[in-house]
């Protein structure tokens, strides 16, 4: 992954499934759950650093991201919900990153909110929020498969409840 | 299909074998891993349960079993023979593998992420979306009527709420149902309101949907209930609890599913269908399952307020703003016109609960707006008109300060209405303005002055002490001290200056200055004079002039960035604060705009948004210009026609500023100002963010449809007969409509009512003699309302009273009159005939619900755009206050 950059000082990681990766520390510490067990660990520290939550396959995934994006300023510590914006725009390369399959798009989000990496953990819920956008509730219930347990009587009561939203 | 392959007869979905090839994802080890023979088992059991029609051929499938050689291979090859086993079959059936293996490829997130995560995800969507996805499951519905995310997307819509009323309103509730309070329980009225939203009423008409839903008997949350509950009142309080119930509701049910094989989400859901309410496993979440209606308070025995109910009531209440659909009522009581103003009132303001009035018959009056009586005499102590006041009834306020013609400016007690200190010729002229802050009362006159006092003792030391610089135009008092001077001199004893002394006077109006504000440290002055000035309040010093306006200037708005202003010259403008480019113009009034206040609805931190919009939309007039689409020489009509807001290039007259035109905020921004031509309009922005009239409201409408006495005869009793003439019907209605909306005095009506039929049969025998007198010549007035038929709705008002008389009517009398319950506008644009009514409005004020204001009348007006609606006013108190 991160191999370019020779001299950067490089830390191991050990995913769930025993697979131990190099990986530039600079990268690696875009996840602050990483970045504060290093500075919990301090110095220098050859142990590999297990990550018990999250497998190769994904940990890769997260590990290319966090490499594109290693030079990105870090995560605003005012994280707060109130500043979140309402647009689900997402920047080009990150769109093409999360053409995955949804299986591994939401281990990427369970991944970004273990490992604590804001940014990929907001672009992966935006991804999910687009998937909902705009379509009917078939269309959403295809796109995720979900099992409608209403009856139809029920439906068609939350339905008429929800009338107050439509723009009248 | 054989089994080609031969083997043992592994099942895919016991494979104990299949575990070593695989990679195991730790957290997902069971759901997520790549080998397919567990996920074909989630998802399929699935739909094994829910289509029925599949699981013959599904069972069918899993009779194959893989041959170990197939399953020794890793992954890669493992996918390259099915591919080739694929390749050699006929398309058709290759579609049918595709469609079985589609459950698998579209994962449900609610079932797979925590409820933290789907919170972010369903925060970025609209409200319209999440009520359609709360249709698409149960766990769907539990997830997107979560009480917290809907407090977000009411704070992300600019709304204001007042937070202080939430907790107290929950905290009270909280000691009514641990049986506290039993006293409180009588006396307020609210609170009866809730226990009827929670009790027998509702249950009884949404009992079937409730069992339907799951929610259990905590949901019912009588008190009762609650108590019984008590001894597994842990659990309960934490499912109800808006962040415990996210990490500890759902999720626990995420790790059951981890654990193993034997929760796999397929059978969660199986053992909901067979036992939909008492499933253990499911009752964290059962039990907060929404209801179909929301209720104000969350079901569960703690007391919550449930924010997707706010949000709704609001949404409600904005469309009865768009719509028109309010009801009016008036100060006084139509009950008790004695206890009106008896001349014109020049100046109101109002809280949530009270508003005080003043007018020109020198009296200042307290009214309590749920009963629209006075709660003290009224306050005498001006020699003239009272022209302006403020007040706080707040304990550690507890103040009203007006001033008045006489050139005085008194404060009183709120609370008893007693005089507290009187500054007597506070200006050379009449005190036209004042405000305060906590630590300042600014006053401002005809006699073209600002004059700046003390609200608390004072000290040269203090940062609120005048600081006087080379800049400042502001003339200081002898006794305020040179606080340099004094410390180069080392003079450091000094006296406190006593509360209410003069700090600064500010000079530099050329006329007199009629409207004044404070916030933050700047004073914002309007005058005569056709400019608006900002001051700095410690040193005195004029920062900044803003010309715009062509006449003198009535009065004035600042929140901070925006400045707007009405005008003699008969339009509403908005200045940028920051660079004092004039970003709207309004163009609507008639006559001098004498009263206005805007509410732009700033999304929280949106300050840097403004300013790159107001960029953008710079960039595209200079891109424009480049183009050569914009005029170089305006002409004479372009010159003078102003923009309202519009973002069009051609519109465009001033840029450089940190607003966008138009004065940016959100969608539900609104202003309202009122005029000499006797009108209120509403502005909202329209498509292009220009702001456009949305309504107008006509002063003398609503004083009839509050349904008042008629009419003080002012200058010419004819006129007085010819509008009684013309609008005996909307008089006769707007009683109906003013009783109803006083529903807060429901309980003191019986008794009202016959005073209520005596009155109105009398005012109706009077407008009968009238109409009859004025019968001759007043076609002209009656017909600009289109129903000139005087004797007839005479008659009709006397009918109505007649059987309001009878005895115990008050449900009759409900019923009788609900088709007037909505009170239908003027539509835009027809003239009126409001020459000689003296109507010209003096000052307006509103809030989320209604706007109130004061005229020529002596009877002060409001539009509830609650509009009797029983939800939407028990949610109001929770809606902020405009400014």
């Amino acid at each position: 992954m991160s191999t370019e950059a020779t001299n950067a000082p490089k830390i191991k990681l050990v995913t769930s499934d025993n697979a131990e990766m190099e990986v530039d520390r600079q990268v690696a510490e875009r996840s602050i759950l990483i970045k504060n067990l290093l500075e919990d660990l301090g110095g220098d520290n050859d142990e590999a650093i297990p990550i018990p939550n999250v497998n190769e396959a994904v940990m890769k995934k997260v590990l290319e991201w966090c490499e594109h994006h290693r030079n990105d300023p870090p995560a605003s510590q005012d994280d707060d919900s109130d500043s979140r914006k309402k647009s689900t725009d997402i920047d080009e390369w990150d769109q093409k990153f999360m053409q995955v399959d949804q299986e591994m798009l939401f281990e990427i989000i369970l991944a970004a909110n273990y490992l604590d990496i804001k940014a990929l953990l907001d672009v992966g819920c935006k991804t999910v929020a687009n998937m909902i956008k705009g379509k009917s509730p078939d269309e959403i219930r295809k796109t995720f498969n979900i099992q409608n347990d209403f009856t139809p009587e029920e439906e068609e009561q939350i339905r008429r409840e929800n009338e107050w939203a439509e723009d009248r | 299909m054989a089994d080609p392959l031969g083997g043992p007869p592994t099942t895919f979905s016991n494979s104990p074998c299949m575990h070593p090839f695989r990679p195991t994802s730790i957290m997902n080890a069971n759901r997520f891993d790549e080998g397919y023979s567990e996920d074909t088992r989630s998802q399929n059991e699935t739909d094994m349960v829910m289509g029925a029609g599949d699981s013959g051929m599904e069972s069918e499938t899993q009779q194959f079993s893989l041959p170990d050689w197939i399953l020794g291979l890793d992954e890669q090859q493992r996918s390259e023979i099915a591919y080739a086993i694929l390749r050699s079959l006929r398309t058709s059936s290759i579609a049918g593998i595709v469609e079985k293996l589609n459950p698998l490829l579209h994962l449900d997130p609610v079932v797979y992420l925590p409820p933290e995560i789907t919170f972010q995800i369903l925060s970025y969507l609209e409200p319209e979306t999440l009520l359609r996805a709360s249709t698409l499951s149960r766990a769907w519905r539990i997830r997107v009527m979560d009480s917290p995310l809907w407090k977000l997307l009411f704070r992300l819509e600019g709304w204001n709420s007042n937070y202080p009323q939430v907790r107290e309103h929950e905290e009270s509730e909280r000691q009514r149902r641990a049986g506290f309070k039993e006293k409180e329980r009588k006396t307020r009225p609210r609170t009866a309101e809730d226990m009827d939203l929670d009790k027998p009423s509702s249950k009884r008409r949404v009992r079937g949907e409730r069992q339907l839903f799951g929610d259990g008997p905590a949901a019912e949350n009588g008190v009762r209930d609650g108590l019984e509950r008590s001894g597994k009142g842990q659990a309960a309080w934490g499912e109800q609890h808006g962040t415990v119930e996210a990490d500890e509701g759902p999720s626990t049910r995420t790790e059951d599913q981890m654990e193993g094989v034997v929760a796999t989400p397929s059978q969660t859901a199986q053992q909901r269908r067979n036992s939909p309410a008492q499933n253990e496993d499911l009752s964290p979440t059962e039990s907060t399952s929404p209801r179909i209606h929301p209720t104000l308070l969350l079901p569960g025995p703690e007391p919550k307020i449930n924010w997707q109910y706010l949000y709704k009531q609001k949404k409600r209440l904005e469309d009865n703003w768009n719509a028109g659909r309010y009801s009016n009522f008036q100060l006084p009581h139509p009950n008790h016109p004695n206890e009106a103003h008896t001349e014109c009132v020049y100046t109101i303001q109002y809280s949530g609960k009270y508003l005080v009035s003043g007018s020109r018959d020198r009296s200042i009056r307290i009214w309590n707006l749920d009963t629209q009586r006075l709660i003290h005499k009224p306050l005498l102590g001006h020699s003239a008109s009272v022209l302006c006041l403020q007040f706080d009834e707040r304990p550690e306020h507890d103040l009203v300060v007006s001033g008045g013609s006489d050139c005085r400016v008194i404060l009183w007690q709120f609370s008893t209405g007693q005089m507290i200190k009187e500054i007597e010729k506070a200006h050379s002229e009449s005190v036209l303005n004042l405000r305060f802050d906590d630590r300042y009362l600014v006053t401002c006159s005809k006699d073209k002055t600002i004059k700046v006092w003390n609200r608390r003792e004072m000290l040269p030391t203090d940062d609120t002490y005048p600081s006087s610089t080379t800049k400042s135009g502001a003339r200081f008092p002898e006794y305020i001290i040179n606080m340099q001077q004094h410390v180069e001199n080392q003079h450091l004893h000094f006296t406190p200056l006593r509360p209410y002394n003069l700090v600064m006077t500010l000079e530099g109006h050329g006329a007199a200055v009629n409207a004044i504000q404070i916030l933050d440290g700047q004073i914002v002055s309007a005058s005569g004079d056709r400019s608006v000035k900002v001051w700095d309040v410690r040193t005195g010093a004029c920062i900044r002039t803003f010309q715009g306006h062509s006449k003198g200037i009535a009065c004035v708005q600042f929140d901070g960035r925006r400045i707007v202003s009405g005008s003699s010259d008969e339009t509403v403008r908005i200045f940028d604060r920051a660079t004092g480019a004039e970003v709207a113009c309004l163009q609507g009034h008639s006559n001098l705009v004498r009263t206005v206040q805007a509410q732009f609805g700033d999304l929280p931190g949106n300050e840097e948004e403004l300013e790159a919009e107001a960029r953008a939309v710079d960039r595209n007039f200079f891109e424009a210009q480049n183009r050569g689409q914009i005029e170089q020489r305006l002409s004479r009509s372009q010159r003078r026609a102003r923009n309202a807001g519009s973002r069009d290039p051609k519109s465009i007259f001033a840029y450089g500023a940190k607003l966008p035109p138009g004065g940016g905020g959100s969608k539900w921004a609104r202003i309202v100002s009122g005029s000499y031509d006797e009108t209120v309009i509403i502005w909202k922005k329209g498509a292009d963010g220009a702001w456009e009239k949305s309504k107008i409201l006509y002063q003398n409408d609503a004083v009839r449809a509050a349904g008042g006495r008629p009419r003080r005869p002012v200058a010419q009793p004819p006129a007085q007969g010819a509008q009684g003439n013309q609008n005996a019907a909307q008089q006769q209605a707007g009683q109906a409509v003013a009783q109803q909306n006083n529903f807060q005095a429901l309980a003191q009506q019986a008794q009202a009512q016959a005073q209520a039929a005596q009155n109105l049969a009398q005012q109706a025998q009077a407008l009968h003699a009238a109409s009859q007198a004025m019968h001759g010549n007043t076609a002209g007035n009656a017909a600009n309302v289109g129903n000139p038929r005087p004797p007839i709705t005479a008659t009709a008002a006397a009918t109505a009273a007649a059987q309001q008389g009878a005895p115990a009517n008050a449900a009759a009398h409900h019923h009788h009159h609900g088709p007037h319950h909505h009170h239908h506008p003027h539509p835009l644009g027809v003239p009126l005939a409001n020459q000689g009514t003296n109507s010209r409005v003096f000052k307006l004020q509103f809030d989320a619900r209604r706007i109130i204001c004061c005229s020529q009348d002596p009877t002060i007006v409001g539009w509830d755009f609650a509009n009797g609606d029983k939800d939407i006013v028990l949610a109001s108190q929770f809606f902020g206050d405009s400014y």
